[in-house]
């Protein structure tokens, strides 16, 4: 599968005072194939704006290497193909979200009919087709953050970076983006994309990427790490043998502690339990929880 | 070369500013002039002809210098603390496109006001039986070449600058064109040793004030400037601008935002 982002050892540092440089991003290396939606997690000031801006073009790499589609990061070509919401939502307040369409529309190479089809079909798609006209100095700051959807989805991109892409929006805006993004998935677009909400990031991820201080300290695929943080287990009394089903059994005062991968092992578990009349103290079975998973990484990392 | 970038970038300059209303403050104040003229008029004082011109002079010189000054020195500044910059550079536009676009539209905006300000007053004059003569259109054509050089001044510090100090540092360029020239000769006469460094900075410092034919325009006697010496004009306006936003791209094509 080819791949839509690139980056490989990219340094991004800033003047600060003293003429000294505060090194934002740290030789950061990491792909995302096309067609994935790939989640990029990391605490406050972790670079993930400035690695966005750097894939972008907005600050120049100090050393290292950003590719997009094979075109260098910021290039004429790079940004062709690549949609970018920024991570705060600002737009002319003096005209609607129609004009802000049309506007980027036209820097995007689009005209006429087909630019103005294009740009009210994205509009209705986004939920803002009765604020069409609306100056955007009268829109609320979830309805502005579908402008910025929207204006990033114009010229059908095949590459979409998108910075807090949920922020502002409440949960049935949520909802419908979610929808909207796993639709342009299946058209083949790919998704990269930073936020703080990681329940938005369970739902729509295949793949994670967390930084600290501007470092890769983790990169895992959803699906497996869901099911590694998946918990299954019974506490329970007397003498049971669930050593072929359980993962792991140990013992906890009198009683035992059982872990198993599947639901279904831990049920046949509980039927054993009793069938050997064994008490069942205690039945955990819940989903993992990536922000727990989330919070342990940095700790590990720190 | 890419003008329909061009067009659509001042395009955005020239909504910006229709729906900011700075053109219609400055129609507003074209009509207060119109009718302080006019009161004037019908006061009847004599010998009105020339101090009607002067002030008509004086306000166009004035008014669209302000224009032009506000305007160019905000276009860029604007969208970088507005955070409007990022959705626009995510565009495949260049940063080069990016700067001739806005200067193209600040340079349409000052142009567009003072040519409708000095339809206003040149409609008032003509109410009052004051001829301005062919010598006008001269006027304004090297006005608008002085315009376009103050807008690549105040595009080129507002890449550097505040809006704010790069207003007001363009405002003392503008206005303070001929002050400054003069200084520089009289410290030039005062010490021969600084005359390279004055013509240096004095190279530097644009000559706003040739591009003003206004007193040509006030007093019937004096003749319009030969076409050559319009050229010249020309040939400064087009050579300043150019090197200002070459100066200015130099700067904003590794600029990180």
């Amino acid at each position: 599968m080819a791949q839509s982002i690139a980056v490989s050892d990219l340094v991004v540092r800033y003047p600060s005072s003293g003429g000294k440089y505060t090194e934002a991003v740290s030789s950061l290396s990491f792909e995302v194939r096309e067609g994935e939606i790939v989640g990029f997690l990391g605490p406050n000031g972790a670079g993930k704006s400035s690695t966005l801006k750097a894939l972008m073009g907005f600050v120049p790499a100090s050393s290292g290497q950003c590719e997009i589609y094979g075109h260098a990061a910021g290039s004429v070509a790079a940004r062709r193909v690549t949609g970018y919401l920024p991570e705060v939502a600002m737009y002319y307040p003096y005209l609607s979200p129609l004009e802000t369409m049309t506007f980027y529309g036209e820097l995007q190479g689009l005209r006429g009919a087909a630019l103005k089809k294009e740009a009210q079909s994205i509009l209705e798609l986004v939920g803002l087709s009765k604020w069409m006209k609306t100056p955007n100095r009268k829109l609320s700051k979830g309805m502005l953050q579908r402008v910025g959807i929207a204006q990033a989805l114009l010229g059908r991109p095949k590459l979409l970076i998108l910075d807090e892409v949920t922020s502002g929006l409440d949960p049935v805006g949520r909802q419908e983006l979610r929808e909207l993004l796993r639709s342009r998935q299946r058209q083949g677009v790919t998704l990269f994309f930073s936020s703080h909400e990681l329940s938005e990031v369970e739902n729509l991820c295949d793949r994670i990427l967390i930084i600290d201080k501007g470092r890769l300290i983790d990169e895992r695929a959803l699906a497996p790490l869901q099911e590694e943080l998946r918990q299954f287990a019974v506490v329970y009394l007397g003498e049971v043998e669930l050593g072929d089903i359980a993962r792991s059994v140990s013992f906890r005062g009198e009683s035992r502690l059982a872990s198993f991968d599947t639901r279904p092992k831990l049920l046949e578990a509980v039927d054993r339990i009793h069938s050997a009349s064994g008490k069942v103290v205690d039945l955990i079975a819940r989903e993992g929880s990536l922000e727990t998973y989330f919070i342990e990484t940095l700790r590990r990392a720190a | 070369m890419r003008p329909r970038i061009w067009i659509t970038l001042a395009k955005g300059v020239v909504t910006e500013s229709i729906r900011r209303k700075d053109v219609w403050v400055l129609a507003i104040l074209g009509v207060v002039i119109i009718f302080a003229a006019a009161a004037l008029g019908l006061v009847g004082i004599t010998g009105l002809e020339i101090f009607m011109k002067d002030l008509a002079v004086t306000v166009l010189g004035a008014f669209s210098t302000i224009l032009a000054v506000l305007t160019s020195s905000r276009v860029f500044p604007e969208e970088v603390k507005n955070r409007t910059l990022y959705p626009l550079l995510a565009r495949p536009v260049r940063r080069g496109d990016l700067l001739f676009g806005k200067f193209l539209g600040a340079v349409v905006v000052s142009w567009a006001g003072f040519l409708i300000l000095a339809a206003l007053v040149s409609a008032v004059l003509f109410g009052l039986h004051v001829h301005l003569g062919a010598i006008a259109f001269q006027y304004l054509f090297v006005k608008c070449l002085g315009l376009a050089v103050v807008c690549s001044v105040g595009l080129g510090l507002s890449t550097v600058m505040t809006p704010a100090a790069a207003a007001t540092t363009t405002f003392i360029l503008a206005f303070g064109s001929p002050m400054l020239s003069r200084a520089l000769v009289l410290t030039a006469q005062g010490s021969p040793a600084s005359l390279p460094v004055c013509r240096v900075v004095e190279a530097f410092l644009p000559q706003t004030h040739l591009f003003d034919l206004g007193a040509r325009l006030v007093y019937i006697d004096w003749s319009p400037v030969s076409l050559s010496v319009v050229g010249g004009l020309l040939g400064y306006a087009v050579v300043y601008s150019s090197s200002a936003l070459f100066g200015s791209w130099l700067i904003l094509r590794r600029r990180a935002f």
